[in-house]
């Protein structure tokens, strides 16, 4: 019978059926649930976007709450009070109270009174029913750390204080500290004449430049998290490959051969391709990052495997002889003579090479790894703006800055270290026996000037040996090779 | 002898299977009883035995032409020769750094050339090298250069390797530089830590393959004075390819001459160097001095 009703008035009379049909809605809903009846009802509650550039509103930053409710028939309203949570604030708001009756504005006397988090406004004479009432809050502010805010509060009518229905609720971004200085940018007269410079403004975007450094983080966390998974499997694979290139038995070289000029004669891209678009044909289904981590290990292993075999081949035969001659097998001399070495001949190359599969984790961005690259050319699609890639830039930079520069350092040390330069051992002190009369070679006994091991010997002979370059070349040696 | 073979022609080297041990030790008496400083009874057997030692490089350069040589416990013998002479060749042969053509080489009459099997990782523990260029270990320090080999090889413990290093680097002088790296010490002092590693093996022989030849002349005289220290007092049997005639004529047994791939000469110290009876001999000793 009511879907009769409805269909039929709300077609045939427009918007007096409307009101009407919203009146046996009304009604009906008092049947159903006489206690919950609202003589006053809230029809919206909607809250400015403050957002710069966006649609949302931010929490801790000034809005306008704007606040609609229909006086129910036979009501006559005096006084509404709204209240929001407790860190909300309408301290230093103004507020505008407009009453209207069908399309007529009533001139109605109110005074109102805002302390913290609620806000009172008492009519001089009540407010007739059936009318409009709409609050018109300036100035005041949600809570800082954002969420769905429900506008709440009381009434008076005539049969007294009334429960207020709640509006729908409000949704307000929390307004973090990257939020502020965002707004303090936008605020600022240099910013302003910064971007409207065509260059500035579309390359270096001060509050861009801001949220993409947030939104871009994980993408770089994710770049980091790749290449530092992988290069570990790359240094091993790489090993393992460069003992094949120069073993002696003919099909493992093949095989290292093949590997090694297969991967370093095409491009990543394609090796990301095809693994990416190949494997899935197959029934092979791995996850995007973990694949992305198989790729780039495959692909620095060749690399690295190049690196080592030439910093092997590098040790002079005599190192060879002299492990020989002591009696070492093949392995001892391996472990405890040409790796310590080729470790800190090849730091300076491996280090370039990792700093080349950094920034080639990019390539991922093209099969949908949500690295840095994707992150900045989304937000660079969102926003038409190219600072998002320049913050990717920064991002790249923070690491291969600092690498360029520890590849140099290493470099100078080891070459000093070859000269036999760089500071000497405390023992030394002692020594100066050894320049009296200015013999160098005279058969000096210092007995009691001896050192005992450094405490660098603590330290695993690998970890020191990778260590080694970086630190007075004395400090650390190989005493675990000597163990 | 044509000077140059033809390839292949190693193959085709013939020489007669290694002597029985008592044998050769009687004719060895008997052959170098006179040519040496060095006392032996009658009954003692050479520490290293070489019997027609060929070496063909590449299958076509022959570098060593029938080499006999017996070396007896405690003594030094000097190897003296112009360059490509083939005495470094020979000494490495000794150790197996280089593989023999043909011949046979005997440490202590057991026999690590031609089919024998050998374990050559073994038979190196006992026969100390001494290279020219040193071959420390740049990585390590001199301490750990003398320490590698015993704990690696001789799975000696940690702190009596040290307590021996400590005792070999005393011993050529060099404890204070203890914690030194190869490339903080001086040529001279290299090659004495190198001595030290050799000796801190405990070898039967000790090779030294021109142990002073990159050294400036300065720094020469401290190795030499280690090496007659160990000559001398230590007892270490040494074979010593150098041009230190000095060296040669004051601390070797017996000096050994050759040129060409082939023994010219040997004899006491005194006698090669004052009577030589080869011209070849005269000759490069008159150029030396």
């Amino acid at each position: 019978m009511h879907d009769k009703t409805k269909r039929g008035r709300g077609r045939l009379r427009g918007l007096a059926g409307a009101l009407v049909l919203a009146l046996a809605i009304a009604l009906a809903g008092a049947a159903a649930l006489p206690d919950e009846a609202f003589a006053l009802t809230t029809n919206k509650a909607t809250a400015r976007p403050n957002e710069d550039g966006g649609d949302g509103v931010i929490g801790g930053i000034a809005t306008r709450l704007t606040w609609e409710g229909t006086v129910a028939d036979g009501e006559e309203l005096s006084s509404i009070t709204l209240t929001l949570p407790d860190d909300a604030s309408f301290a230093d708001s103004t507020t505008r109270v407009t009453v209207l009756d069908g399309l007529n504005r009533i001139n109605q006397d109110s005074t109102v009174s805002a302390s913290g988090n609620s806000l009172t406004v008492d009519f001089a004479s009540p407010i007739p029913a059936d009318s409009l009432l709409r609050l018109e809050v300036e100035g005041m502010t949600f809570p800082s750390e954002g969420g769905d805010y429900v506008v709440s509060g009381s009434y008076v009518n005539d049969q007294g204080t009334q429960q207020l229905q709640d509006s729908p609720a409000i949704s307000v971004i929390a307004n973090t500290p990257l939020q502020q200085a965002v707004d303090w940018l936008d605020g600022q007269a240099w910013v302003a004449a910064w971007n409207a410079n065509p260059f500035l403004g579309m390359f270096f975007r001060p509050q861009l430049l801001l949220t993409s450094f947030a939104s871009l983080a994980p993408g770089w966390v994710l770049c980091l998290v790749i290449v530092l998974v992988a290069y570990p499997f790359a240094i091993l694979l790489g090993l393992v490959a460069a003992f094949m290139k120069i073993s002696r038995h003919r099909l493992l070289r093949a095989i290292a051969i093949v590997y090694i000029n297969i991967l370093r004669g095409t491009p990543l891209f394609l090796q990301i391709y095809i693994m990416f678009f190949g494997l899935p044909m197959v029934g092979v289904n791995i996850n995007n990052n973990v694949l992305g981590v198989i790729v780039m290990a495959i692909n620095s292993s060749a690399y690295l495997a190049e690196i080592f075999r030439a910093g092997i081949e590098s040790i002079p035969r005599g190192q060879y002889e002299a492990a020989a001659s002591l009696g070492m097998n093949h392995m001892q001399t391996m472990v405890s003579v040409i790796l310590p070495q080729t470790v800190r001949r090849v730091i300076p190359t491996v280090t370039s090479d990792f700093i080349t599969s950094y920034k080639d984790t990019s390539l991922l961005s093209s099969v949908g790894v949500m690295e840095l690259m994707m992150f900045s050319k989304n937000l660079t699609t969102v926003t038409g703006n190219i600072t998002p890639y320049m913050a990717a830039a920064i991002f790249y930079l923070i690491v291969t800055l600092p690498l360029i520069k520890v590849v140099g350092i290493v470099e100078k040390n080891l070459a000093r270290s070859e000269r036999g330069g760089g500071p000497r051992p405390k023992a030394q002190a002692a020594g100066r026996a050894s320049e009296q009369g200015g013999d160098d070679e005279g058969l000096e006994v210092a007995g009691s000037s001896h050192a005992e091991a450094s405490d660098a010997d603590e330290l695993p002979g690998a970890l020191r040996a990778l260590v080694a370059p970086f630190c007075a070349h004395n400090t650390f040696g190989g005493m675990a090779d000597a163990e | 002898m044509p000077s140059k073979h033809k390839l292949g022609a190693a193959a085709s080297i013939e020489v007669p299977p290694a002597l029985p041990a008592d044998e050769a030790a009687r004719l060895a008496f008997e052959h170098d009883r006179a040519l040496t400083r060095h006392h032996f009874e009658e009954g003692e057997h050479p520490v290293v035995r070489i019997e027609h030692l060929n070496k063909t490089f590449d299958g076509a350069t022959q570098v060593l032409r029938d080499v006999n040589l017996d070396v007896w416990p405690g003594e030094v013998v000097v190897v003296l020769g112009p360059s490509g002479s083939g005495k470094s060749t020979m000494l490495r042969c000794i150790n197996l750094l280089e593989k023999p053509t043909a011949g046979h080489i005997l440490i202590e009459d057991k026999e690590i050339t031609g089919s024998a099997k050998t374990d050559v990782n073994k038979l190196r523990q006992n026969l100390g090298m001494v290279f020219q260029s040193f071959n420390l270990f740049p990585h390590l320090t001199a301490k750990q250069n003398v320490m590698i080999g015993q704990t690696k090889v001789l799975k000696k413990d940690k702190a009596e390797a040290a307590r021996e290093a400590e005792r070999q680097l005393e011993a050529v002088g060099l404890l204070d530089r203890a914690d030194f790296k190869p490339a903080q010490l001086s040529g001279g002092q290299q090659q004495r830590v190198a001595i030290a590693r050799a000796v801190a093996m405990h070898p039967d022989v000790l090779l030294f393959d021109e142990p002073t030849s990159a050294l400036d002349p300065e720094l020469v005289r401290g190795v030499l004075d280690v090496m007659r220290d160990l000559a001398e007092n230590g007892g270490m049997t040494m074979i010593v390819v150098t041009h230190e005639m000095g060296f040669a004529r004051e601390v070797a047994d017996r000096v050994v001459f050759m040129e060409g791939g082939v023994v010219v000469e040997q004899g006491l110290p005194e006698k090669v160097f004052d009577h030589p009876e080869n011209a070849r001999t005269a000759e490069f000793l008159g150029s030396i001095d």
